[in-house]
């Protein structure tokens, strides 16, 4: 699951030196958009800007030619045009417009979960090789900040990790819940070796 | 199309080592999502249970799920379908499913899956398109080509070295990212741009675990307020928001259709050639769910004909003449005090009154002023949750003391104990108001909410006050609440102290192509042509006109339809072209479903004529709020199919 964040002002400045036409996606805005940010950046361009596309899924190429149709004479007048989503949005505009200067006024960040627009408490890599069986259903790729596979690093401090410590330590997480689930001897399993080619 | 499905079923030797572990196991298989919604029911479930018989195992029971991950749901549904006895339980889905159920059951979980390794997530449409959400994005310098993922090595400051033939060394079926960024930048004359360019730094600590928790927290706080799902669609309220009432000029000819409400419309009562007067009955409720009509003018009746309407498409309606004169109808006197009147006389003031639900919905009002049911709560719908429309927030503003005195009668007729008038928290100077004038009753209180539609639907509203979930197909009396909007009860104070039946309202004409968009107070029977032309038209001939709101009005090929019991806004809006495409399992009206159904389900089902599917996922339920169609990736018209499943459904009985 992705959200974006706005950049930041010099960054934007840079972007916006002349003409510019601004496409801002809600496709995500349920999750988090900047909306207000956004509406006084723009605000604040005045007559640079040559005009705005508020929409949504912009990522869906089917209906990104048909939203733009109405605005072809503004995007042909801009200098360059300014996508307000994350970087599959980007991408996908960059590519419909090959000829044009196309930029990204975001950051888009990962929230745990692939689908919907409700972040979830949990987060799976796709590893390709579940783990969860030796680990009483809490998982060590995500959970722990070194992804090991074979039990504490040992520099978790009162249950915090190390790397980072407003994060809890997954490996004790891992302990607490086989104990409560009476499975402690799983964890006797042979050595598990990570296959990143999977 | 792509297909991003998440798990694979574990080879059946590494299934055979697990379930030699265990016995009496239950299996739960998610439906997979992000992939084309072609399969009804994934082949795992079968594959996984045909090696547990192989091994002579007791299978306690198995289920199937959407959207395994989806906590708040599988937390809802699961623990009662596992069987006593069952000691252990088995998963089929990528790693959140596994994860979630392994939060939800006391029992060992197992993963009879592998989710299946891909790079970078894709966006909300099917798309090739990766973004590996780095925090920082580059394509600005790339010319929109991403080095992180487009790389194998994840290069942001140009080529390795090592590609060959414009290929990867890594993956030599891959085109060399950096070969495809040089080339479309010399080809936008941008090289210079890249040259210029400092060396880049990746910041890994960019995306920190607080930072992450901090917005999981944040935006499932907001997606939970108060209940399940739901949407926050820019609200736009600034368009009439600081406009003044305006009171419009009665109309020369008045149309009043005879349906402005649920149920039967009403039989006109009056002849073409009568003289009728304000107030003066033209059409009479003609059953239990039905309501009486009443002149908003004075004057001639010039026809009793069909005319267009907002939602019916033509409707019988009594078109008058309007003689300027306003002569108040003699059945148009004040019925005395609050404190005089009973309950049985309340409810036959509201009754004649023709007073419906001035929400949209037109219930007739009388009918909830019977309920079968001790009630606790009278509940009064501030919210206008609805984008755009400012009309109950200027009532509110302007009509604060009749709000509560109709509710006072509402409370009095249904022997309620509590008032509540919930109002979003956009709505400050109407909350302030409010709250000053309540002070005066101790069992009335203002309770202010945090903006997210469909508040104002009745089963939300009483989750988000009282917390009661109203059943399926149960009333909110079940749950000891009366609902009704403000509107309405300001409609139940003007019949009541004046004696004047429903015939004028508050409604705004409003959206980005109104030139100037406004609030007025208007007389029912009003064309809505003549508002829009007040405020000086529609400025763009493509834009959506609708009779309402965004989310649930009606989308009108004119404004022939005049304004009605239910006409709290006439818009015009931005039309999205965007065409309809196949269903991606991206569940996402799943999440926002606040009757909690599984929309993706009803297209599925409506597309088959699949009457008795649809009947079997709740469809009666949905109060067609618009969630769903609202955040559909695919532009899938949901309501429409809905709708069709619900008639198709009705027709079965």
């Amino acid at each position: 699951m992705l959200i974006t964040e706005l950049k930041s002002k010099e960054i934007l400045d840079s972007l916006t030196q002349g003409k510019v036409f601004i496409i801002n996606c809600h496709g995500c805005k349920e999750v988090s958009f900047p909306e207000k940010e956004a509406e006084e950046f723009e605000k604040a361009l005045g007559d640079k800007v040559t005009g705005i596309l508020t929409t949504d899924y912009v990522c869906n190429i089917d209906n990104l030619p048909l939203r733009l149709e109405k605005h072809a004479a503004a995007i042909e007048a801009a200098d360059t045009v300014l996508v307000l989503s994350c970087g599959v949005g980007v991408q996908t505009v960059a590519e419909h417009l090959p000829g044009k200067r196309v930029c990204a006024a975001c950051d888009t960040y990962a929230l745990p979960g692939h689908q919907g627009v409700t972040p979830l408490e949990h987060e799976c890599d796709q590893c390709g090789q579940c783990y969860l069986n030796i680990t009483g259903g809490t998982c060590p790729i995500t959970a722990c900040s070194k992804s090991l596979v074979n039990g504490q690093c040992g520099g978790a401090k009162n249950g915090m990790c190390e790397v980072d410590p407003t994060m809890e330590c997954g490996w004790e997480r891992i302990m607490r819940k086989l104990k409560q689930v009476d499975r402690l001897d799983v964890l006797k399993c042979p050595i598990q070796l990570r296959q990143y080619n999977k | 199309m792509e297909n991003y499905t998440k798990y694979a079923l574990k080879p059946a030797e590494q299934l055979r080592e697990l379930l030699a572990q265990t016995d009496d196991i239950f299996v739960i298989a998610c439906n997979k999502c992000f992939k084309e919604f072609t399969v009804l029911e994934e082949p795992e479930l079968d594959a996984f249970l045909a090696v547990a018989k192989d091994m002579g195992k007791n299978v306690t029971g198995s289920a199937r799920a959407d959207f395994l991950c989806n906590k708040y749901i599988a937390q809802k549904k699961l623990p009662g379908l596992i069987p006593e006895g069952t000691k252990a339980v088995f998963v089929i889905s990528c790693g959140l499913g596994i994860q979630t159920i392994a939060d939800i059951v006391a029992l060992p979980v197992f993963a009879a899956s592998d989710s299946i390794n891909y790079t970078g997530h894709h966006g909300m449409a099917l798309t090739k398109k990766a973004c590996d959400a780095c925090a920082q994005c580059y394509l600005n310098i790339t010319g929109g080509i991403c080095p992180i993922v487009d790389c194998s090595k994840s290069l942001v400051n140009g080529q390795c070295g090592g590609a060959k033939d414009g290929k990867c060394e890594v993956s030599p079926d891959k085109d060399c990212a950096w070969e495809k960024i040089q080339q479309r930048l010399a080809a936008q004359g941008r090289l210079d741009e890249l040259k210029a360019q400092a060396v880049q730094i990746r910041d890994y600590s960019k995306v920190s675990h607080k930072l992450v928790a901090e917005y999981v927290a944040k935006i499932r706080d907001l997606r939970f307020a108060g209940y399940y799902g739901g949407v926050h669609p820019s609200e736009h309220k600034e368009f009439s928001e600081g406009k003044e009432l305006v009171t419009f000029p009665a109309p020369d000819i008045a149309v009043i259709p005879m349906a402005m409400h649920l149920g039967a419309p009403a039989n006109p009562v009056v002849q073409v050639g009568d003289y009728v007067k304000v107030g003066q009955m033209i059409g009479e409720a003609a059953g239990f769910i039905s309501a009486p009509v009443h002149a908003s003018v004075s004057g001639k009746v010039i026809a009793i004909e069909d005319r267009p309407h907002a939602n019916r498409g033509m409707c019988l309606s009594v078109v008058i003449e309007n003689d300027g004169t306003d002569t108040l109808h003699e059945s148009v006197v004040p019925h005395g005090t609050l404190e005089d009147l009973t309950p049985a006389e309340i409810i036959d003031i509201v009754k004649n009154a023709g007073i419906v639900g001035m929400g949209g919905a037109g219930f007739p009002t009388y009918v909830k002023l019977m309920p079968n049911k001790p009630i606790e709560y009278v509940l009064l719908n501030g919210c206008e949750c609805e984008p755009y429309l400012t009309a109950d927030h200027q009532l509110l503003l302007h009509y604060a003391d009749d709000v509560i005195f109709g509710l006072r009668a509402m409370m009095k007729t249904v022997d309620a104990p509590k008032g509540v008038i919930v109002i979003e928290d956009n709505k400050h100077d109407a909350i302030k108001l409010m709250q000053e004038k309540v002070a005066a009753y101790d069992n009335i209180e203002v309770c202010v909410a945090r903006t997210k539609y469909p508040q104002g639907a009745e089963k939300m509203l009483i989750k988000r006050v009282t917390g009661r979930m109203v059943p399926s197909g149960a009333l909110p009396a079940d749950v000891g609440c009366v609902v009704g909007n403000v509107s309405t009860t300001k409609a139940i104070a003007d019949a009541i102290k004046t004696g004047m039946p429903l015939t004028s309202r508050i409604t705004s004409v409003t959206g980005e192509y109104i030139k100037n968009p406004g609030n007025f107070l208007v007389r029912i029977g009003t064309p809505a042509a003549s508002l829009v032309e007040y405020c000086g038209g529609i400025t763009d001939e493509t834009a959506t006109v609708k009779a309402g709101g965004p989310m649930m009005g009606f989308v009108q090929n004119g404004l022939e339809a005049p304004i009605m019991k239910g006409s709290n806004g006439i818009i015009a809006i931005n039309t999205d072209p965007s065409r309809e495409v196949a269903c991606i399992k991206c569940g996402r009206c799943v999440d926002v479903c606040p009757m909690e159904l599984k929309p993706l389900w009803f297209a599925k089902y409506a597309d088959t004529e699949n009457w008795e599917g649809m009947k079997a996922q709740n469809v009666m339920d949905c109060m067609e709020c618009r969630c769903c169609e609202y955040i559909c990736s695919s532009k899938i018209p949901l309501v429409a199919k809905i709708k069709a499943g619900k008639n198709a459904v009705r027709g079965m009985k």
